[in-house]
């Protein structure tokens, strides 16, 4: 039964019949589980990433089986594989195209913090938290699809505690601070 | 193990090493055979192209002067006995210690050559040579002019190999279309598989943490 707005007494023969709540409640569970992933793959993570969607692992079952091609029909993007210099702009164009409300999760130790790139790599970007906002990190080299899924249900946790409300787009700057820390050593 | 006898036949198509690995020690190792036929073939019809060669071991090579090294890869194509109709590989090398004639360091290229038309019969293992099908050719330029002559007219598949030598370490190929970048974007700062390429503050906006903090 969804939360009653407050200070409503029902009369108990219409409690039967009728459901009293906030509009953004109801937005926020239509939000939750019906997110619609974007199709796109970087690297090796989008194989569990389509692992996920497949059969066996079956991510429909949350309502998150629709991966839709065009960034402007997604809610969620799912941000599989090593992101490169190359291609950040591209990761951010596509975040950008998308409608709000929308989420990011960061999949896998490449695109947390550069992975085993971190070291010794020229071209990959230290973490997709400097190119977007991201709500949920999933860690693994890959990680396993059911890592995938337990990030998608913290996410939805988060919609239903939190509120449907995105981050907002210049989040990812406040990420800046902790490159330029390291650089200073 | 026992020592094989002449008349055995060596099963391995790898014959050059296995009798090297069984002979007696402090023996010599026996010469690489594709690469022996292609440095005396240079010897006779190109002399002065062969600077360096290696004919024995794990890694047999021919190190060619920069300025034959296209009459060299047309000889070692068209040779009815080599044959190297196909450019395998084609990669750069970065020597940053100096040299007598290159004080700033040298860059290298490396061509592995393979012979399709002479490539192993597929039930007996063995080719004419009997040896792997292979050959290896390096060619140094001092790294403050690092031009090098292109293979493109000998292969034509030596062009994205070229451009992405040219990407990463910035060797110049010299008698070929304009290298474009193939790998980085076009605006990427440098080379940066030179030893001495120094990381970007930044890239687009997005800040790159130096090595030393990493």
């Amino acid at each position: 039964m969804a939360p009653a707005a407050d200070d409503v007494v029902l009369d108990p023969e219409l409690q039967q019949s009728v459901i009293l709540t906030k509009l953004e409640w109801l937005k926020d569970w239509g939000r939750r589980n019906a997110l619609w992933p974007l199709q796109f793959g970087l690297a090796c993570c989008a194989m569990e990433m389509m692992a996920t969607a497949a059969t066996k692992y079956d991510l429909d079952r949350f309502g998150a089986g629709v991966f839709r091609a065009s960034a402007r029909q997604s809610d969620l993007m799912i941000v599989a594989g090593t992101v490169t210099h190359k291609m950040a702009p591209r990761v951010r164009r596509l975040y950008d195209q998308m409608p709000d409300p929308k989420y990011v999760i960061a999949m896998g130790a490449c695109v947390i913090g550069g992975g085993p790139y971190t070291r010794f790599g020229y071209h990959v970007v230290q973490g997709v938290d400097l190119v977007v906002p991201v709500d949920i990190y999933v860690p693994g080299c890959p990680p396993r699809p059911e890592a995938l899924i337990d990030g998608f249900r913290k996410l939805q946790e988060r919609i239903r505690v939190r509120g449907g409300k995105s981050l907002p787009p210049d989040d990812h700057l406040k990420n800046r601070e902790r490159i330029l820390a390291m650089s200073g050593s | 193990m026992s020592t094989p006898t002449p008349s055995e036949p060596q099963g391995s198509t790898l014959s050059g090493s296995a009798a090297g690995l069984a002979g007696a020690p402090g023996a010599p190792a026996p010469a690489d055979p594709v690469t022996a036929r292609a440095a005396k073939l240079l010897a006779d019809r190109l002399p002065g192209a062969v600077l360096e060669s290696s004919l024995s071991g794990r890694h047999p090579s021919l190190r060619i002067a920069p300025a034959h090294l296209v009459e060299a890869c047309l000889l070692l194509r068209d040779d009815p006995d080599l044959r190297m109709d196909c450019l395998h590989l084609l990669s750069g090398v970065d020597w940053p210690a100096p040299t007598p004639t290159a004080p700033a360091g040298e860059m290298e290229v490396v061509y592995h050559l393979v012979s399709y038309a002479r490539k192993p019969d597929a039930v007996t293992r063995r080719s004419p040579l009997k040896n792997d099908a292979f050959l290896v050719l390096r060619v140094r330029v001092p790294r403050s002019a690092p031009d090098v002559p292109s293979v493109m007219g000998v292969w034509a598949g030596a062009d994205w190999h070229e451009r992405e030598t040219w990407d990463l370490l910035g060797i110049r190929f010299t008698g070929r279309p304009p290298l474009r970048r193939i790998l980085l974007p076009e605006d990427w700062p440098g080379h940066p598989l030179r030893k001495d390429w120094e990381y970007p503050a930044d890239y687009h906006g997005i800040p790159i943490i130096p090595p030393e903090g990493r």
